[in-house]
C-alpha cells in the first residue's frame, strides 16, 4: 500500500473557493424566478392534490329509496380548470355551509376515475332520516349550485402489490358508492382485479345502484355482483345478511382480499362473521368507518361520567367557551356551536383534525384510534374521534379548504 | 409601527422547529406559522392500517448520548426537549454492490473498528483509511479558530497551521481519498454514504463528507422511539412552554417588506402579519416568489438563478405481516448498489444503480406491532427524473411499477422474501414531496451541494448571499445543506444571531 500524500493536494485551491463561487453566482442572471408550476414534480402534485376544488352541480338523478346522484363539473369562474384524478374508491370532503355553522362531510366518488377526465364527479347523498347534511344537500343543492371539496382522498383502494388478484367486497346500502366506482374502474381497465360484490340491502326496490351494477356485470366478465335481501325473499337472489357461510359459497378458493364497506352495525356484524374464515390482516381491509356513535356501550368506557362538560376552544389567538356533550364527538359540538374545524374522513383515520388537547381527559375507542404514538405522549387528539370526559381546553388548527 | 412579534419563524420543519424553540426560550415573543396541521416538514410520521411509518429519518448523525453529547443532542438538551433517543451500534450500513466486481460487506461503528472494516475488505488498506479518519481532528482545529476569528481568518495563519484543513476543504472527496492512496475499492467503500447528501463523492466537498462519515462513525445512528413525530413535537413542546405561539394551517403567501427593503412581516390566512424579524425555514427561490419584486437585490436572483436544486428521493414504505427475524435481515441499514463507483451509481439512479433499505425494527424492536415489521426504500432521484410525459392519471401505476422493480431487486439480492407479506404499502416520489413541501421540484436537499456551491463555499459566501435586513434563513437550503442534524444546527444558529440581534449581549 502506498504511503499517505496529502501534500500532493494544494492548498490554495481552497482559497479560490469563494472567488470562484462568487463567479459563478455573477455570471448568472437576475432573471425572476420561475413559478412552482413550471416544475414536473410540481405540476402532477397540483394536478392530482389541489388545495381545494370548486365545483358545480351540472346534473341531478334520483335513486333508489330517495337518494339522489349529484353530477359535479369544474366551477372555471371560481378557479378549477380541470377535475382531479382519483383512485377508485376515494372521497372527497365537502364544505357545508349550513345557517351559521360551517362543517364537512366526506362523500366517496362514485364515477369512474375516466370519467373525470371528462370533467365529471358524481357524488350520491342517501335520504338519512335526521341526516343534517344529507338532508341540507337533498333540500338545496339544484343544477348550478356551487360547491367546494378537497381534492380526492382516502386510502380504500386496489392495491396491486398488496392485494389478492381476485377482491370479495362486502357491502351495505349506501356504502356502494364507492363500490361503483371500483367496478367502473376495473371495466375500464384501470385497475387490474376480479371483483366479486356481495351487496345487502333491504329490498330490491331500496337497492341503490341497481341496474348499473347489473350492466357491469354484464358488460364486464370481471365482475359479478349477489345481490343479498334482509327484508324480502326473490327467487334468483340471497337472503338474510352476510355471513361467514355466504362469503364462503362465493369466495374463490385460493387467495382473496376482503373490502368491507357499510355502516358501523354492519361492519360490527360482519367483522364477527369474518374472524371464522382465519384470513390474514392482510386480506381484510376497511373503508373509513364513518362518524361514530355511542362511546358508552365500549367495554374500555370509564363509568360515571357526566352527560355534558365545558370545552374551552383555542383558534388562532380566539378562544370560544362552549358545552360539549359526553357522546358526542368534540368535532360535532365545536360545529353545533358554530365553530368551523378543520376535518375530513370524521373517522379518526386521516388527522386532518389533529389538535393539542391542553387539559381535561378524552375518550378515544379503540375502533378509531388512529392517533401516532407520540401523540399520546405530547397530548394530541383527533377531535373526530374524541368524546370528553371532563372539562376540557383544545387548540385546534384553523379551519383552511 | 409597532411590531406585533419579535420573530416570526415561517416552516415547522426541522430547522424552524430549532428557531422556534430558541427564540422563544430567549424569551422573544414568537410566532411559528405552519401551512400543514401537523409540524415537522419531513419529519413526522403517518398511520396506515396498524403501522405508523418513518416517512424520511434513515439515521441521525452527531447525536451522541448522556455521557458523550455531540451537536444535536445539545441541541435538544439545551432547549428542554428529551426525545426517547435509540442507537444502532453494532453496524454503521451494509453495503451490497451487485454483479462481478461486487462486494458484500459490514462497516462496523466507532473508529477502530470502522477502519479494521475496511481493512477486512481491503487488506492492508487499513493506516490509509485511517489518515482519512484522522483529518478530524486537524479540520475541527482550523474550524475552531475560523470561528474564533468570526469567520475573517488570517490567511497565513491558515496556510502555516490548517494547510491540511485547506487541502481537505478545498477538494473533492475523491481527490482527497485518492491523494491519501486509499485503494479504489476502499474508497468505493468509504464513499457509500454519498447518497445522503445527493452528491457523488469527485464533486463533493471532502470536509463535508469526512464531518458526516466521523458523525456516524463515532456516535452510531440515532434514531427515536416514535418516528421523528415524536422529535418534532418534543421541540413544539419547547416552544409552547416557553409562551410561543404556534398556527397550524397557516399557508404564509406573501412576504412584507418596509421602504427601506427590511422584512416587515408576512401575511398568512389572508392576514398581515408584523414582527422585527422573520426567519425562513422556506427555500429562498419560494420566499423570493412571494415577494414584491423590486424588493430582492439583484445578487439573491443570481445566486437563485446560479443553483441547481438538490436531489429527492422516490421512496417505499412496507408494513408487513411477519417479524424481521422470519423476513431474514439482521442489517438496520443496507445499501444496494449496481457498480462499485459513487458517480456511476449517481448517474444509474432511475435504473436501480443506488437504494437504501432499512428495517427499524433492528434499532427498535416494537416500532411496528407484535409480529410484523416495516421496510423503507429510499432512491435518491431528482424531480427531473420524473418522466416529462407522465400524465397525472398514469401516476399510480407509475408508482408501482417503481415499487414492484426495487421490491423484487431487493428480493433477489438480500435473498428474501418480501412480496407476499405486503399488508400496507405506500410508495412517495418527489412528487409526494412537491406536494408536502412545496418546494421546486420536490427537492427535499434544497440546493445542491455542487463543487462550486459547497458547504465551505457556502459558509464563506453566507453574509453576501443574504442581506435582506430582518430576513434570515434555516433548513436543508441552507448553508450546511441537507439533513436533519445540519437542519437543527442552521436552525439555532439562524435564532442565535436573531437574539443577538434583538437583546444584544445581555
Amino acid at each position: 500500500m502506498s504511503r499517505p500524500k496529502l501534500w500532493k493536494l494544494n492548498p490554495l485551491k481552497f482559497t479560490k473557493m469563494s472567488p470562484a463561487r462568487q463567479a459563478k453566482i455573477e455570471a448568472s442572471p437576475a432573471k425572476p424566478l420561475p413559478s412552482l408550476d413550471s416544475y414536473k414534480p410540481n405540476q402532477i402534485a397540483n394536478a392530482l392534490h389541489p388545495k381545494a376544488q370548486y365545483l358545480k352541480v351540472v346534473k341531478i338523478k334520483d335513486e333508489a329509496g330517495g337518494a339522489k346522484s349529484y353530477y359535479l363539473a369544474p366551477n372555471q369562474e371560481k378557479g378549477t380548470e380541470a377535475l382531479a384524478w382519483f383512485s377508485a374508491g376515494q372521497y372527497v370532503s365537502v364544505t357545508l355551509k349550513i345557517g351559521d355553522m360551517t362543517l364537512t362531510r366526506p362523500y366517496s366518488l362514485a364515477s369512474s376515475p375516466r370519467e373525470s377526465l371528462e370533467n365529471i364527479y358524481m357524488i350520491t347523498v342517501e335520504n338519512v332520516e335526521g341526516g343534517l347534511a344529507s338532508q341540507f344537500i337533498l333540500n338545496n343543492w339544484k343544477v348550478g349550485t356551487e360547491i367546494t371539496t378537497s381534492a380526492p382522498l382516502g386510502n380504500f383502494t386496489y392495491e396491486p402489490l398488496r392485494d389478492a388478484k381476485t377482491v370479495v367486497v362486502l357491502v351495505g346500502g349506501s356504502s356502494i358508492t364507492p363500490i361503483r366506482s371500483l367496478a367502473l374502474a376495473v371495466a375500464d381497465g384501470d385497475e387490474d382485479a376480479d371483483l366479486i360484490i356481495l351487496y345487502g340491502s333491504r329490498t330490491l326496490e331500496e337497492t341503490i345502484f341497481f341496474q348499473d351494477l347489473l350492466n357491469l356485470e354484464e358488460k364486464c366478465e370481471r365482475i359479478k355482483v349477489v345481490n343479498i335481501f334482509s327484508e324480502e325473499e326473490r327467487e334468483g337472489y340471497e337472503h338474510g345478511f352476510i355471513t361467514a357461510e355466504l362469503i364462503k359459497k362465493y369466495a374463490p378458493d385460493d387467495e382473496y382480499s376482503l373490502f368491507i364497506c357499510g355502516p358501523q352495525v354492519m361492519r360490527e356484524f360482519v367483522d364477527k362473521e369474518i374472524e371464522t374464515l382465519g384470513l390474514r390482516k392482510k386480506f381484510i381491509r376497511h373503508e373509513v368507518f364513518g362518524e361514530y356513535f355511542g362511546p358508552s356501550k365500549e367495554a374500555d368506557y370509564p363509568e360515571n361520567v357526566a352527560p355534558s362538560f365545558k370545552v374551552t376552544v383555542r383558534i388562532a389567538g380566539k378562544e370560544q367557551v362552549i358545552t360539549a356533550s359526553s357522546d358526542i364527538s368534540l368535532l360535532r359540538s365545536m360545529e353545533a356551536n358554530g365553530i368551523s374545524a378543520p376535518a375530513r374522513c370524521r373517522s379518526g383515520e386521516c388527522g386532518w383534525c389533529h389538535s393539542k388537547l391542553v387539559s381535561g381527559e378524552i375518550y378515544t375507542p379503540k375502533i378509531i384510534d388512529y392517533r401516532r404514538e407520540a401523540d399520546l405522549i405530547y397530548g394530541y387528539i383527533h377531535p373526530c374521534s374524541s368524546f370528553p370526559l371532563s372539562d376540557l381546553i383544545i387548540e385546534v388548527p384553523p379551519f383552511a379548504e | 409601527m409597532e411590531k406585533l412579534y419579535d420573530v416570526i419563524v415561517v416552516g415547522a420543519g426541522n430547522a424552524g422547529m430549532v428557531a422556534a424553540a430558541n427564540t422563544s426560550k430567549a424569551g422573544l415573543k414568537t410566532l411559528l406559522l405552519e401551512k400543514h396541521n401537523i409540524p415537522g416538514g419531513c419529519a413526522t410520521s403517518f398511520r396506515r392500517g396498524r403501522f405508523e411509518f418513518e416517512p424520511s429519518l434513515h439515521e441521525l448523525c452527531s447525536v451522541g448520548t448522556a455521557e458523550k453529547p455531540d451537536q444535536v443532542y445539545t441541541i435538544f438538551e439545551n432547549l428542554g426537549a428529551k426525545p426517547k433517543w435509540y442507537y444502532e451500534t453494532d453496524y454503521l450500513f451494509r453495503a451490497i454492490v451487485k454483479g462481478e466486481n461486487g462486494y458484500d460487506v459490514r462497516l462496523k461503528t466507532g473508529v477502530e473498528d470502522f477502519c479494521n472494516s475496511v481493512d477486512a475488505a481491503v487488506p492492508g488498506s487499513k493506516d490509509n483509511v485511517r489518515a482519512f479518519v484522522d483529518l478530524k481532528e486537524k479540520v475541527d482545529a482550523a474550524i475552531n479558530y475560523i470561528y474564533a476569528t468570526k469567520g475573517n481568518p488570517s490567511g497565513p495563519v491558515m496556510l502555516l497551521k490548517h494547510a491540511d484543513f485547506m487541502r481537505v476543504a478545498g477538494h473533492s472527496v475523491e481527490d482527497v481519498m485518492t491523494a491519501l492512496s486509499i485503494p479504489e475499492k476502499a474508497r468505493n467503500i468509504m464513499c457509500t454514504y454519498w447518497g445522503y447528501l445527493g452528491v457523488p463523492t469527485d464533486e463533493l466537498n471532502a470536509m463535508h463528507y469526512l464531518n458526516m462519515l466521523y458523525g456516524y462513525m463515532i456516535n452510531g445512528a440515532a434514531m427515536t422511539k416514535h418516528r421523528s413525530h415524536e422529535l418534532s413535537l418534543s421541540l413544539i413542546e419547547v416552544i409552547r412552554k416557553h409562551g410561543g405561539e404556534i398556527r397550524f394551517n397557516s399557508k404564509v403567501t406573501e412576504f412584507l417588506y418596509n421602504d427601506d427593503g427590511s422584512v416587515a412581516g408576512v401575511v398568512a390566512n389572508g392576514e398581515k402579519l408584523y414582527s422585527k424579524e422573520v426567519i425562513s425555514n422556506v427555500i429562498p427561490h419560494n420566499v423570493f416568489n412571494m415577494s414584491q419584486a423590486d424588493k430582492i437585490p439583484e445578487q439573491h436572483l443570481k445566486l437563485a438563478n446560479a443553483r441547481e436544486f438538490g436531489i429527492s428521493v422516490a421512496t417505499i414504505y412496507l408494513g408487513l405481516d411477519c417479524t424481521r427475524e422470519e423476513l431474514g435481515l439482521d442489517d438496520y441499514t443496507i445499501f444496494v448498489m449496481s457498480d462499485p463507483n459513487p458517480r456511476i451509481q449517481h448517474d444509474t439512479r432511475t435504473d436501480g444503480g443506488f437504494y437504501i433499505v432499512n428495517c427499524l425494527n433492528k434499532v427498535v424492536p416494537d416500532s411496528s406491532p407484535e409480529g410484523t415489521c416495516t421496510l423503507f426504500f429510499t432512491m435518491p432521484i431528482f424531480g427531473h427524473d420524473v418522466p416529462k410525459d407522465l400524465a397525472p392519471q398514469d401516476y399510480k401505476k407509475y408508482k408501482n411499477e417503481l415499487a414492484k422493480k426495487y421490491i423484487e431487486d431487493a428480493e433477489k439480492t438480500l435473498g428474501i422474501s418480501i412480496m407476499p407479506h405486503i399488508e400496507e404499502i405506500s410508495v412517495a416520489t418527489p412528487v409526494t414531496f412537491a406536494r408536502y413541501l412545496g418546494t421546486p421540484e420536490g427537492t427535499i436537499y434544497g440546493y445542491k451541494l455542487s463543487g462550486w456551491d459547497n458547504l465551505m463555499a457556502r459558509i464563506a459566501g453566507e453574509k453576501d448571499d443574504f442581506t435582506i435586513p430582518g430576513l434570515s434563513f434555516c433548513g436543508g437550503h441552507h448553508v450546511r445543506g441537507d439533513g436533519y442534524s445540519s437542519a437543527y444546527i442552521v436552525g439555532e444558529t439562524a435564532a442565535n444571531r436573531v437574539i443577538q440581534r434583538l437583546k444584544g449581549d445581555a
